[in-house]
């Protein structure tokens, strides 16, 4: 029996392309990326330039996997559209790889496009680039992509109307990207008043932060992402041992995979 | 020499073998005891139908009865509380991509991919089906939208999606066709190319499944016909019994002068006339088309000037009612 998976993939491809929204947002991050490579260069440092463009990947990748995902299941089913698309040939399960496929490949493609530039004027600007470097870095920032794709894809799934996905989206972006950073960042402060003050009375820089707080962080997959890239692009070595490549990617897989099998869970049983 | 074997048993095993398979072949749809519920209120409610192969079954209700609940159920879009359905005598979850290679559908609420032109549109389903994509254009073709083959979905109007809705639902020649209210808000034109194209597929070889709210459209194609109310099945029957059984006729409404009582006993006592009503100074005669002009003549031999003539197809409304008043 045809497999319909990419039959889905390449429909979605072709229905992206055209959504205007992921133009402009990726248009922005060839710009950002551009500011960062080109503040890089002034800098004539590497790891300054991979820092400045992580900050892009975490504000608007992050976005694009949203943008592309929240209404891939609901838009159809309220559109109207998913109720032929399941009486062909294909079953539930091919329909959402499908999607997934597809929407990450439009993903892929725009942050290939913006770092594919960026990453040239880094090469011609930057003395020290770690060519392998930069690949990690930016297959993390596909995989952080395709991560909050798989979330959307989660509400799409979940809600029966698109504004309500739409909205779950928004908040868990701002949720991961602000208010826990911000939460446990305050308790951290709060829970070690004496050793901040200490320090900033003495003007030092350094003081020790608690396991439990690089626990909690690098739960947050923004933060798991740009721990790896710390870690094995910026050599920033200040984590405790437990933060490594594997407990990070652990985490990430996780991330990626739960939401998907939920949504297939929801996906099966709904009444289109 | 001859050589003996047991010739009697081969053509009874013969025999068997066909009527056990006519039996599982006889039917397209199979739906037994099926109840969906929504909101605990049960939108369809221990309904059974079967759909012989080679048939138009027209499945007729009110908005709201049930039909596209039903059509849904069918097709494995919606989950049913109870009951079991079965496709060519196949429950829909054994073979799923198989049996639906069959299918062809038309919703009730027709929608596409509206930033694709209609033959992308055309070719993506195609492909699902493994269908060559020269069909495509042949489809749209048959279904008039030649000029707007490159033309976004998004820009098409009601109509137009209907016929391409249509269109979409004869891709590989599928051998059950479920077509929700079909001709819903289509222009003349548009309606009569859709009935000929059910006509059409129905020769060859398709098994449809029509469902409409209104009595003349069932009455124009179906052979066979459900009507659902309620979620419940009132009545299954083939056209033209149900027609008679229900004496779906035309009536004929005549504004009199005056309406004195010999004329009321002497079309009383007329043959062929049905059902006979008098409010005020009219009259509402159920009766044979032919019977028509006696019944005008009758009136005007006895000297009663006829004001106004007019004929009123019946409304389901009347049709649920007569049912029921038969019953």
């Amino acid at each position: 029996m045809k497999n319909n998976i990419f039959t889905v993939a390449k429909k979605e491809i072709m229905d992206n392309v055209r959504n205007k929204w992921i133009l402009a947002v990726t248009i922005l991050i060839i710009a950002l990326t551009l500011l960062s490579s080109f503040a890089g260069s002034y800098w004539k440092s590497f790891e300054g330039t991979v820092s400045g463009m992580m900050a892009t990947v975490t504000f608007f990748i992050s976005i694009i996997g949203l943008m592309l995902g929240y209404g891939s299941i609901v838009g159809e089913v309220e559109r109207g559209s998913m109720s032929s698309l399941i009486t062909h040939p294909i079953t539930r399960l091919e329909i959402l790889l499908g999607k997934l496929i597809g929407n990450g490949i439009v993903l892929t493609f725009s942050i290939l496009i913006g770092f594919g530039i960026g990453g040239i004027i880094v090469g011609f600007n930057v003395d020290d680039v770690n060519v392998l470097s930069f690949i990690v870095f930016i297959a993390a920032s596909i995989l952080i992509g395709l991560i909050f794709l798989s979330l959307s894809m989660l509400f799409s799934s979940l809600f029966k109307r698109r504004s309500m996905s739409m909205g779950l989206s928004i908040i868990t972006w701002i949720f991961s990207l602000i208010i826990y950073p911000l939460i446990i960042g305050s308790i951290l402060f709060a829970t070690n008043a004496d050793q901040f003050q200490e320090a900033s009375r003495q003007n030092i820089n350094s003081f020790i932060i608690p396991d439990w707080f690089y626990a909690a962080d690098m739960a947050n997959p923004t933060s798991a992402y740009s721990n790896l890239v710390s870690i094995n692009v910026l050599d920033i070595d200040i984590y405790p041992s437990f933060v490594n490549n594997g407990s990070l990617l652990l985490i990430l897989f996780l991330w990626l995979a739960i939401p998907l099998i939920f949504s297939y869970i929801l996906f099966r049983k709904r009444d289109i | 020499m001859k050589t003996y074997y047991m010739p009697n048993r081969y053509p009874i095993q013969f025999l068997g073998g066909i009527f056990s398979k006519m039996l599982n072949d006889a039917f397209a749809i199979e739906v037994n005891n099926l109840t969906k519920i929504y909101d605990k209120v049960s939108v369809v409610n221990d309904l059974t139908i079967n759909i012989k192969k080679g048939e138009i079954f027209g499945f007729l209700g009110p908005n709201g009865a049930g039909k596209t609940t039903t059509i849904k159920s069918i097709l494995g879009l919606i989950y049913k509380d109870s009951g079991t359905i079965k496709i060519n005598g196949k429950d829909i979850s054994t073979d799923e991509k198989k049996i639906k290679e069959k299918i062809g559908y038309l919703p009730e609420r027709v929608a596409f991919y509206d930033n694709l032109t209609a033959l992308q549109n055309l070719y993506f389903y195609a492909e699902m089906k493994n269908i060559p994509k020269g069909q495509c254009v042949k489809l749209l073709i048959d279904m008039g939208l030649k000029e707007h083959a490159h033309k976004k979905v998004g820009k098409f109007s009601h109509g137009m999606r209907q016929r391409l809705g249509m269109a979409r639902a004869m891709i590989g020649n599928p051998s059950l066709l479920i077509l929700d209210e079909p001709t819903g808000g289509l222009d003349p034109h548009g309606v009569k190319l859709i009935r000929e194209k059910m006509k059409e597929l129905n020769k060859k070889g398709a098994t449809i499944f029509v469902s409409s709210h209104i009595l003349s459209e069932i009455q124009a194609v179906a052979d066979q016909v459900g009507i659902i109310n309620k979620g419940k099945i009132v009545a299954q029957n083939s056209v033209n019994k149900l027609s008679d059984h229900l004496r779906i006729k035309p009536k004929l409404i005549l504004e009199l002068e005056k309406i004195p009582k010999e004329i009321i006993n002497s079309l009383r006592s007329m043959k062929g006339i049905e059902k006979m009503d008098i409010k005020g100074n009219t009259l509402e005669i159920i009766c044979n088309p032919e019977k028509r002009a006696k019944v005008i003549v009758a009136i005007e031999k006895a000297g009663i000037n006829v004001i106004n003539i007019k004929t009123k197809e019946p409304d389901l409304e009347e049709v649920f009612m007569r049912y029921t008043e038969g019953q």
